[in-house]
Order: C-alpha cells, then sequence, then structure tokens
C-alpha cells in the first residue's frame, strides 16, 4: 500500500497507492507505515495523490503514525491532498495537527523557512 | 459487505494456465477474483486487495505455498483470512505441517473445477455464518451488561424538542455513541464517533461515554467548570489511558440550561453541526475549535453560546451521514449533506420526515450514522 519514490537523507517519500482508503486498509496501513517509520529513522512523506477517499478508520491510522513519528522525534507530512479529503481533514481540524503541503518543493521551502 | 455473501478470493499458482480456468470458473460463480504468479506477487497484492479466502498452490518456484503462508500469518491483518492448499498429489507430510499452519484444508489439483467452487464458497458460507453468530452474542452481552451506548428515547425538556436518529453499520454496536445528561439545571447533549469501525469498539465507546459522563457530573459539583474546561478535562484523561492508546474520538458537547433557554456548546473534532433560523430560512454552521479526543493532550476546547430564536433547530450529527456514494465511488461530501438539509428544511419538512428519509437510505450506508435535532419552541 505503500511504495516508496524518494529517500532523502532526513525524509522518505512514500506513495499511498489506494484510492479508498477505508476500514478494509487502515489496520494494514498502519502497520506498514509504523514499519517505515521504524525501520528508517525517518520522516515520512506520504504523497496522497491517488486517495480519494478517506474514511475515519484510516484517519485513525494515519494519527496513530503521526504520534509514532513524533515519539521518535521524526514527522509524518502529507503531500498534494486530494480537494474532498483536504475539505475533511480541515473540518475535523486534523489540518493543524498534520503539516499538509502541495508538494514536495512546497513541504521543503516551509521546512526550511522554519528551521 | 452489509448485504449478500462477501465474495472476494485470491488465487496463487505459478501455472498461468491453471489459473486463468479457475479464475474463470470463479468469476463464472460471482466470485471477484484476484491471482498472482507466486508467493511474493501475492503478497503485494495483499497490500491493496483485503480476499475473504485465499487458495494457494503448494508447489511454487521461489517462495513455496508453506513460506507464503508463514508470511501470511506475520501480518495481523491478514493471519485470520482462511486460506487453503492446492496441491498435485497427496503427501501426508506436506499435510500435517500445513494445517499445522492453520491451513483449513487441502484441495487436490485434479478437483473439477466446479467442486472447488463449491467448496469455497460452502466455506465462505460457514464463516459468514459463525461471524454473525459472534456478533449475536456480543449483542447479547452488551445488552446483558446494560451498556447501552445510544439512548431508548430521547429526554423531554420544557422550551424544547428534542429527537435523535441512530443507524449502527452492520447492527453492531458502538462506533457512533448518544447521551442526554440530566443533572437537574441542565440538561448535557452528547453526540460522538469513535473512529474505526473495530471489533470490540462498543468496549472503547463505554469507556469514553464513563469518562464523558463523569467529566460532566464533577462540572455540576463544581459548578465553575467551563464546557471546554470539561472536554480538556475528558481528553486528558483519554490521552493518559493507555488501554485507549491509538483510539480517537470525536465528541459535540452541549448544555442546556432549562431555566433560561441558554445553549452552551463545545466541540472535539466534530462536523460543523446546523442552525436552521426559521425567521430567515437561513440554515448556518456552527464550528467549534477544538482536536478529536485522544490525538493532543492539548486539545484546544473553547465553548460559544447559540443564540436560538423561537422555532430555529440545531442538527448535529456524525460523518456516517455525509459519505456518499458517487458513480460506484465513496466520497465524503459535507457540502452535499447541507444543501439537502437545507433543502428540506425550507420546504418545510419536519424532523420525522427527515428521519423517514434517512432510514429509506440506512442499507447504503458505510459508516454508523447518528443525527441529533433540538427545537426551540
Amino acid at each position: 500500500m505503500l511504495k516508496i519514490i524518494n529517500e532523502q537523507p532526513d525524509y522518505i517519500i512514500a506513495q499511498v497507492n489506494i484510492a479508498e482508503a477505508n476500514l478494509n486498509h487502515a489496520d494494514a496501513f498502519k502497520s506498514e507505515l509504523v514499519s517505515l517509520l521504524t525501520d528508517k529513522g525517518r520522516s515520512v512523506w506520504l504523497d496522497m495523490e491517488q486517495v480519494t477517499y478517506v474514511d475515519s478508520s484510516f484517519l485513525g491510522a494515519l494519527v496513530a503514525g503521526l504520534k509514532h513519528a513524533l515519539g521518535a522525534g521524526n514527522d509524518l507530512v502529507l503531500l498534494d491532498l486530494q480537494k474532498d479529503v483536504h475539505d475533511l481533514l480541515k473540518l475535523i481540524r486534523l489540518d493543524r495537527v498534520f503539516k499538509i503541503y502541495a508538494d514536495e518543493q512546497a513541504a521543503k521551502a516551509a521546512i526550511n523557512n522554519n528551521e | 459487505m452489509a448485504t449478500g455473501l462477501s465474495k472476494n478470493v485470491l488465487l496463487v499458482d505459478d501455472n498461468p494456465l491453471f489459473l486463468k480456468i479457475l479464475c474463470q470458473a470463479f468469476a463464472a460463480a460471482g466470485f471477484n477474483c484476484q491471482a498472482a504468479n507466486s508467493g511474493a506477487e501475492a503478497l503485494e497484492r495483499l497490500k491493496t486487495f483485503k480476499p475473504d479466502v485465499i487458495l494457494s498452490d503448494y508447489e511454487m518456484p521461489g517462495m513455496n505455498g508453506l513460506e507464503f503462508r508463514l508470511n501470511v500469518l506475520q501480518i495481523d491483518a491478514l493471519r485470520e483470512i482462511p486460506f487453503l492448499f492446492l496441491t498435485a498429489h497427496e503427501d501426508e507430510g506436506i499435510m500435517y505441517t500445513g494445517l499445522n499452519l492453520q491451513a483449513i484444508d487441502y484441495v487436490l489439483k485434479t478437483t473439477p473445477f466446479d467442486v472447488i467452487v463449491s467448496k469455497l464458497t460452502n466455506l465462505l458460507h460457514t464463516v459468514s455464518k459463525q461471524r454473525e453468530i459472534s456478533e449475536q452474542e456480543i449483542r447479547k452481552t452488551v445488552a446483558a451488561l446494560n451498556i447501552k451506548t445510544v439512548p431508548a428515547a430521547p429526554p423531554k425538556v420544557n422550551g424544547f424538542d428534542i429527537d435523535f436518529w441512530h443507524q449502527s453499520y452492520q447492527n453492531i454496536p458502538g462506533g457512533d455513541f448518544i447521551d442526554f445528561i440530566d443533572t437537574g439545571n441542565y440538561l448535557f447533549v452528547v453526540i460522538g464517533d469513535l473512529m474505526g469501525k473495530k471489533w470490540k469498539a462498543w468496549f472503547y465507546t463505554f469507556t469514553y461515554l464513563s469518562y464523558i459522563r463523569a467529566a460532566i457530573r464533577f462540572s455540576v459539583i463544581t459548578a465553575d467548570t467551563s464546557l471546554a474546561d470539561t472536554l480538556q478535562q475528558i481528553n486528558a484523561v483519554v490521552c493518559q489511558d493507555e488501554g485507549l492508546d491509538n483510539i480517537l474520538s470525536s465528541l459535540s458537547l452541549m448544555r442546556i440550561e432549562k431555566l433560561t433557554g441558554r445553549v452552551i456548546y463545545s466541540g472535539a473534532g466534530d462536523l460543523p453541526l446546523l442552525h436552521f433560523r426559521s425567521g430567515t430560512q437561513e440554515l448556518l454552521q456552527v464550528k467549534s475549535t477544538g482536536m478529536l479526543l485522544g490525538v493532543l493532550p492539548d486539545g484546544f476546547y473553547t465553548e460559544q453560546e447559540i443564540a436560538l430564536a423561537p422555532a430555529d433547530e440545531l442538527y448535529i450529527f456524525t460523518d456516517g451521514l455525509i459519505d456518499i456514494s458517487a458513480g460506484g465511488q465513496q466520497k465524503t461530501d459535507y457540502r452535499y449533506f447541507t444543501s439537502q438539509m437545507a433543502g428540506y428544511l425550507r420546504s418545510g419538512q419536519s424532523f420525522s420526515d427527515i428521519k423517514n428519509k434517512l432510514q429509506q437510505q440506512a442499507g447504503t450506508l458505510t459508516d454508523d450514522s447518528s443525527i441529533i435535532y433540538i427545537k426551540k419552541n
């Protein structure tokens, strides 16, 4: 479900290659994400372009991944969210919890500015 | 699946011709069949496809069937999927090893295809029946323990009409919860959604409700506690409870002051509620500021008063109601739901009418769905 498309010294970009991110995928996704964060020991930037729908189970898995990343001093960043998915995150204020950017360049620029 | 027997099968075999013909036989019997030529390909496929049953060849080059089975057993989300081996010949040693790896059965490759299909269909019927029995057991247990996550009837409060509608996904208790807590001078209205419809969701839901009920009772005893502080206290306890690790919930909390008719609202990661002004026929969104419970120790909770004029209505709801299926695709559309509600309300439809419409759509729901209605008289 996660395909690594770019490895950098301080972060990894992984593509989430499902369209309907729902209860059927949530547990497997969480396991895969936590393994990736643990194995690589770096922040993970998720390319969410292919995800057209997320349900509350999958959002729970994303938050669990974020908490795992933050606990290890890393981060979980969301890139290229579809409008419907971004709107949902804003509706329930998760946009204040995740760092959300249009693409890798925007994320790098924002994170460099904050450092 | 909400209705009917779910029939997704993953076939694994290194013989492409055998795989193709078997897949066609399954497809003809109404199965959604996916095929993989090797254990490695099957493991890759299982990252995005969750079958109801796996049928795998035993003898394959590279990763053989037993190694593939061992890999599947190591993945939590896959380990419970019924697994059967296909073998070219009867070998008691192989069968014994495989059955020790919780493979349900062996199927000889010489078995006619229609018999293999019938065998798997019967197996899925048995699994489905067993699940049904387990769910009935849960419902019985919940009823016996008197653990209610949704009240039997709405409360009666002078000056207000209050009602609600709730439909649990696949009729399994837990997930969404509703409560009305009458403390004398106040009526507290509680509606929340535990994120994810997990097995045992009712247990987590009950734990959440226990904390919420306790925090509200304490807030009444210490009369100076604001609604936002109450939410913060609930969140703090949830964040500290190891048993609720990674169990998140939205919560809308409302306090109706019976003597004054004031309505105070605070929310945690909840959807903006709807305020229908009967005088102007406007449908307004009322947004809260707080985070979902269980995400961060400080949830940024605030509270606000909602000024209701006579005949104004409030609608508080969970996210199951804004999930819609369009063109075979699932999507979340808050705006669509609010425009539907605006249409109903401006054409003078009552909450009973709206409940009827929701009930008609209940079969298509993919999550728990709940809505509370409050009207000021």
